[in-house]
């Protein structure tokens, strides 16, 4: 008499090589995944094809021209990589910038909140099957570049920010258009978890996979969503208020369990929660200066106007243009919440023009490097599922 | 608890390993020995008063001029208390017996590998120590400040035998 197992072929475990170059991995990531049949039983991510040394390039350029390679670090979330660049070297000199460029500062990088999570929602429904979330979400995220450009002048990569303010006053057109935007916006979101939030297709794919514990996810220095959805209620705009965020009310939302459906809910309800901030933040603008020249001369490039009507105002923007900014010898550290987590910005000064080392804390970085834990005992096909909810930028992973 | 105190706090448990400490732009730094690393490390992990539970970035700078040129620094912070404290430990760049902090946070693992590729620190007992940015067979570590911003491998000779090689 046969039994089933009698019926089963002897298997080895096999090693499958997913990626570097692989629509699912969104970007140059490589999986060197070791399966026993269809099972995952070790997954190495293995990063650094993207790499490009911005570290070290930044140690040979003054403060302002490094600001324009921390925004194609994270070239989806740009303003929000810029903020926290641009908050690094103040904190270095001692700068603070007026009320205005502050309140200009968070409509933009909750702005690139919400175009990223949009590029988020996009690649992982696609990922899981579903195409239409992909069209959808593509045609919002059109809405946001073109009141970024309306501003910055740049749709991905801004780097509008100058020590001790912005590089202009934000165009009446740019309010306008931002109010109109928070009028449409709350309705697509609607329309988006209409779609997923709950379809049987999307539960069957996304609930109880790739959980991660709240002890674990710290162990990692997971942050941002990833972290959240793990039910950690940690979030730097909270815990460290930067630029103007303790003005403005919002929650933060958290998962239970920590699977791949919780960092979802966890990143539609951060949209509503960034799209408030923005109604906050557009009708609260305060009336006045973009630049804090006034009182910091020495680290603020004058206000255009001023630089091209008044002798001192002209002299100082071409001192400013030819030596650039030297902030005083010293450290300083700044975190910010990026869209994928605590985006970190570690300058060293030796009191010349050239920042002497720029070491940037990478949210993806560390959120990837926990893959590992996520996936095992999981199928390849969830592989995939796991891989899109950590949300990771190679752009940022490999500097 | 605020963060003087609990900088009062570690002065008084560990008073030998510190060298010294300082608060630069509202941040609390402490230089401590390398070789009391670990020790120190899991004091401020387990004591109920700090908690530094989230070793939240590992990394280091150069400073040639120094004896002890490698300044590496542990951004350590306490999900608790809501404050961090940065760690420097100086090391000679051809140190072959740098203390690994993998048992103690899981976030070590890939940081350490990082900063091995960078500055060729070579930390003992880490589980799988390799380059984690650069190709396995790059020569030298990009980020020391004698590495040139250009450098480049050497062309390799062109195979004339190799498959698709048309002359």
């Amino acid at each position: 008499m046969f039994e089933y197992k009698d019926f089963l072929i002897e298997t080895d475990k096999f090693s499958l090589n997913i990626g570097p170059s692989h629509p699912a991995t969104h970007g140059v990531l490589r999986v060197l995944v070791q399966l026993d049949g269809e099972t995952v039983v070790n997954a190495e991510p293995i990063i650094g094809y993207l790499h490009t040394s911005m570290e070290k390039y930044a140690e040979f350029k003054t403060y302002h021209q490094a600001e324009t390679i921390t925004d194609r670090m994270d070239y989806v979330a740009g303003a929000s990589n810029n903020l926290g660049y641009i908050l690094a070297v103040e904190k270095l000199c001692g700068v603070k910038a007026p009320k205005r460029a502050e309140y200009i500062r968070v409509i933009l990088a909750e702005f690139t909140r919400i175009s990223s999570h949009l590029v988020w929602l996009a690649t992982h429904a696609v990922d899981l099957g579903a195409l239409t979330e992909f069209l959808y979400c593509f045609r919002e995220r059109e809405l946001i570049l073109d009141i970024i450009e309306t501003v910055t002048g740049a749709r991905m990569t801004p780097s509008f920010y100058r020590v001790g303010g912005l590089a202009m006053d934000a165009h009446k057109d740019f309010f306008d258009k931002t109010r109109s935007f928070i009028k449409i916006f709350p309705d697509k979101i609607s329309e988006y978890e209409a779609l997923l939030t709950k379809n049987k297709i999307w539960l069957e794919r996304t609930k109880n996979l790739g959980i991660i514990s709240a002890e674990d996810a710290i162990g990692f220095a997971l942050t941002g969503p990833s972290l959240r959805g793990s039910g950690v209620k940690y979030d730097v705009r909270r815990a460290n208020p930067y630029s103007s965020y303790e003005d403005f009310d919002f929650e933060i939302p958290t998962g239970e369990t920590g699977d791949v459906y919780d960092r979802y809910l966890v990143r539609m309800e951060e949209m509503r929660q960034s799209l408030k901030i923005i109604s906050q933040a557009v009708e609260n603008v305060p009336e006045g200066e973009y630049l804090s020249y006034d009182e910091y001369p020495h680290y603020v490039i004058p206000p255009k106007k001023r630089a091209l009507t008044t002798m001192e105002g002209m002299i100082s923007l071409f001192k400013y243009g030819m030596e650039g900014i030297k902030p005083p010898k010293g450290e300083a550290y700044v975190s910010i919440e990026n869209p994928r987590g605590e985006l970190g910005f570690y300058l060293v000064s030796d009191g010349s023009a050239f920042p002497y080392r720029m070491r940037v804390r990478p949210p993806s970085f560390c959120n990837i490097s926990a893959l590992n834990k996520m996936v095992k005992g999981h199928m390849v096909a969830d592989l995939i599922a796991i891989m899109g909810s950590v949300d990771i930028l190679l752009g940022e992973v490999d500097r | 608890m605020d963060l003087m105190f609990a900088l009062t706090v570690i002065k008084e448990a560990k008073p030998k390993s510190i060298v010294s400490t300082d608060t630069v732009n509202g941040d609390a730094h402490i230089q401590i020995k390398k070789e009391d690393l670990i020790e120190f490390a899991s004091f401020l992990k387990s004591d109920t008063r700090l908690e530094f539970d989230m070793l939240s970035d590992l990394f280091a700078v150069d400073y040639p001029k120094k004896a002890e040129r490698v300044e590496v620094i542990y951004n350590l912070y306490s999900m608790k208390n809501n404050f961090r404290i940065f760690v420097k430990v100086s090391s000679k760049v051809e140190e072959t017996e740098y203390p690994s902090l993998t048992p103690l946070y899981d976030s070590a693992d890939w940081f350490e590998r990082e900063v091995y590729d960078m500055f060729g620190l070579k930390f003992k007992n880490h589980p799988d120590l390799k380059r984690i940015l650069n190709p396995d067979d790059w020569d030298g570590h990009p980020l020391l400040k004698d590495y040139p911003l250009r450098k480049r491998p050497e062309p390799e000779e062109i195979k004339m035998d190799a498959p698709g090689y048309i002359e």
